[in-house]
């Protein structure tokens, strides 16, 4: 009960973190990397508000959001001022730089890791994990559709445009910086939010939790689900978070597991990338409506960031 | 407050361990410049490159030369093989920056992974020793490694010069990099261009994977580490000059050593990641004096059109 308690956990929380990263990096078309340490920073934020300040839970995991939306603005700002391929590099500064920090500094508990954090819901009473299950894969389902309110209307309808052909989108005399910084704070500040869901219910967070080869697997489930579309990276992070389960059950030594399920992750990136970067929910789009010309729009809409939203 | 000997020796050092970062810089702004492609996957060439030489010189005990001459044909076939079946396969697809972003990041993930599996975490030496002769020079400690360093540097950097300058296929890279279209409609093949500047990455990587080896451990991980800071040089010296970029490396590498009288030494990793921040603000089109590069690319032109079609 316990193991599936997790798995669906952490199922949710992916979904979340592919979901948001697909705001990112699909319907925002920005090159980024550092989606693992907005994570952590959520993670960190609110397990050292509970911990250190002795704040309140429900105070601390809002706080670990924010803290997370902040810092992609402070990251962004400059690096979008100049040129969208800076973001790129920016985030890999970001991603190792903060990641160096946490590691250095004694009251985030270093290389070692942050314990003893409070559950959410020790103290009401509640079967605690059932609870959790139902918060987490409540929130992943807001985050989903948070992002599809986002990517329709008019202001979805700009998000596209802004996508697809930036130069047009800026004759017009729209601003594109806005957008984007939008798109990167909302994006972050999930992944924060995530952080702190992560961090109430596993109790104890460490840096190598957060390393920069986890972007892997987050750009595994984006991809893999579809580039670009509204249900594509939460089917890519259920498919994903299973996968690893299921070689567990191979019983590698661990010094071989972490490996091995990264080549599975990176191995499957790839292999979507070149023979169907539309990602399977566009191949069951696909499926359905095989007339050449829309596989060829969609086909080309993913490999050049993404499908629009479906 | 400190003494002239000490600064000296920081001065030198640090001169000679910019050797394999020049290297990697090179090898990362010379496809950005001819290719237009932020090369991410050049932690899985580094890794390649070492390993190869690993596997040579301590499983099979082969001899360093040996271990060269193997990293040199498998990391230049991988790298051939990134451009001919995915950058040009994606660039045929017309595929968006985030399609190369993707393929080159996770690319690059998924060696280190490959890497990881087969030679696991723990930092491997190239060699079985890692103390080389040394001498003292007006009191500084100059080491046959220092020296090996800076000539290889030095030796690769003016061949790339020359071949840019005074061979037609450099030339016609520097024409491709300039407008790779253009270059195309006067006879130069573009392709061509792309594959070779990835070969010639694959050349400095090796070499610098070489320098590095011979003096410090690595594991599969540390490539992304070390490949940041050829990212802020290429920046700070200004994206599509290739020796302003070197010339980057080298300033870097000397502040950063310099850095040890100042800043507490787990701290110092950071100061790449802080001068990455400054590039990226401050210089975003780097730090230069002149625009030489480009405006010799366009004059060159007409030039390249004018010998490709005579080789023709």
């Amino acid at each position: 009960m316990e193991y599936a308690a997790s798995a669906l956990i952490l199922i949710g929380i992916f979904v979340i973190l592919a979901t948001s990263f697909n705001l990112i990096i699909g319907f925002g078309g920005l090159m980024s990397i550092a989606h693992p340490i907005f994570f952590a920073l959520g993670a960190y934020t609110s397990g050292l508000a509970t911990t250190r300040l002795g704040l309140p839970i429900g105070l601390a995991m809002p706080m670990g959001a924010l803290v997370a939306l902040a810092a992609s603005v402070l990251l962004s700002l400059p690096a979008l001022r100049v040129s969208g391929d800076y973001l790129v590099i920016a985030s890999i500064g970001v991603q190792l730089g903060m990641l160096q920090i946490i590691k250095n500094l004694d009251w985030t508990g270093g290389p070692g890791g942050l314990v003893n954090i409070p559950p959410l819901f020790a103290s009401v009473g509640w079967r605690p994990a059932f609870a959790y299950v139902t918060l987490v894969l409540v929130s992943a389902l807001a985050a989903i559709l948070l992002v599809r309110w986002i990517v329709s209307g008019d202001y979805g309808r700009a998000i596209t445009a802004m996508r697809d052909d930036e130069e047009a989108f800026k004759a017009l005399g729209r601003n594109t910086v806005s957008i984007k910084i939008m798109l990167f704070a909302i994006g972050s500040g999930l992944a924060g939010y995530a952080g702190g869901l992560y961090a109430h219910y596993f109790l104890y967070v460490t840096p190598e939790q957060f390393e920069i080869l986890y972007s892997s697997a987050m750009l595994t489930m984006v991809v893999v689900g579809g580039l670009g579309t509204i249900w594509g990276p939460a089917l890519g992070a259920v498919l994903l978070e299973a996968l690893p389960q299921a070689v567990k059950f191979l019983d590698f030594p661990s010094s071989v597991m972490a490996p091995v399920q990264g080549i599975l992750f990176t191995g499957l990136v790839l292999f979507f990338l070149f023979a169907w970067p539309q990602g399977l929910v566009g191949v069951r789009r696909a499926l359905h409506r095989p007339e050449p010309e829309e596989e060829v729009d969609e086909a080309g809409a993913a490999d050049g960031a993404g499908a629009g939203a479906r | 407050m400190y003494d002239s000997t000490i600064l000296a020796q920081i001065l030198w050092t640090s001169t000679a361990t910019a050797g394999f970062q020049v290297l990697f810089t090179i090898a990362f702004a010379i496809v950005l410049k001819v290719n237009k492609i932020w090369n991410f996957t050049q932690p899985a060439l580094m890794g390649i490159a070492f390993y190869a030489m690993y596997v040579v010189v301590n499983p099979l005990g082969g001899p360093v030369f040996a271990g060269v001459a193997v990293a040199l044909v498998v990391t230049g076939a991988t790298a051939y093989g990134i451009e001919r079946l995915a950058f040009a396969t994606l660039r045929a697809r017309n595929s968006g920056p985030i399609a190369f972003f993707i393929f080159t990041l996770v690319f690059a993930q998924f060696a280190i992974y490959v890497l990881t599996l087969v030679f696991t975490t723990e930092p491997r030496f190239m060699l079985q020793s890692m103390i080389w002769p040394m001498r003292l020079v007006g009191g500084v400690v100059v080491s046959d490694w220092d020296l090996q360093a800076i000539v290889i540097t030095a030796v690769l950097a003016a061949a790339l010069y020359l071949f840019l300058h005074f061979t037609r296929p450099g030339q016609f890279m520097i024409a491709v990099a300039d407008n790779a279209d253009l270059a195309e409609i006067y006879g130069i093949d573009k392709q061509a261009a792309f594959r070779l500047a990835m070969v010639i990455a694959a050349v400095f990587i090796t070499a610098a994977m070489y320098i590095f080896g011979a003096r410090l451990a690595l594991f599969p991980e540390l490539t992304l580490h070390v490949m940041i800071f050829a990212v802020a040089a290429t920046i700070l010296g200004g994206i599509g000059s290739i020796f302003g970029a070197a010339a980057a490396a080298v300033s870097i590498s000397i502040l950063q050593q310099f850095s040890v009288l100042v800043v507490d030494s787990r701290w110092q990793p950071l100061l790449v990641f802080a001068l990455l921040f400054v590039a990226i603000v401050f210089f975003p089109e780097g730090v230069r004096v002149r625009r030489r590069a480009r405006a010799d690319g366009r004059a060159s032109l007409p030039a390249m059109a004018g010998a490709s079609r005579a080789a023709e």
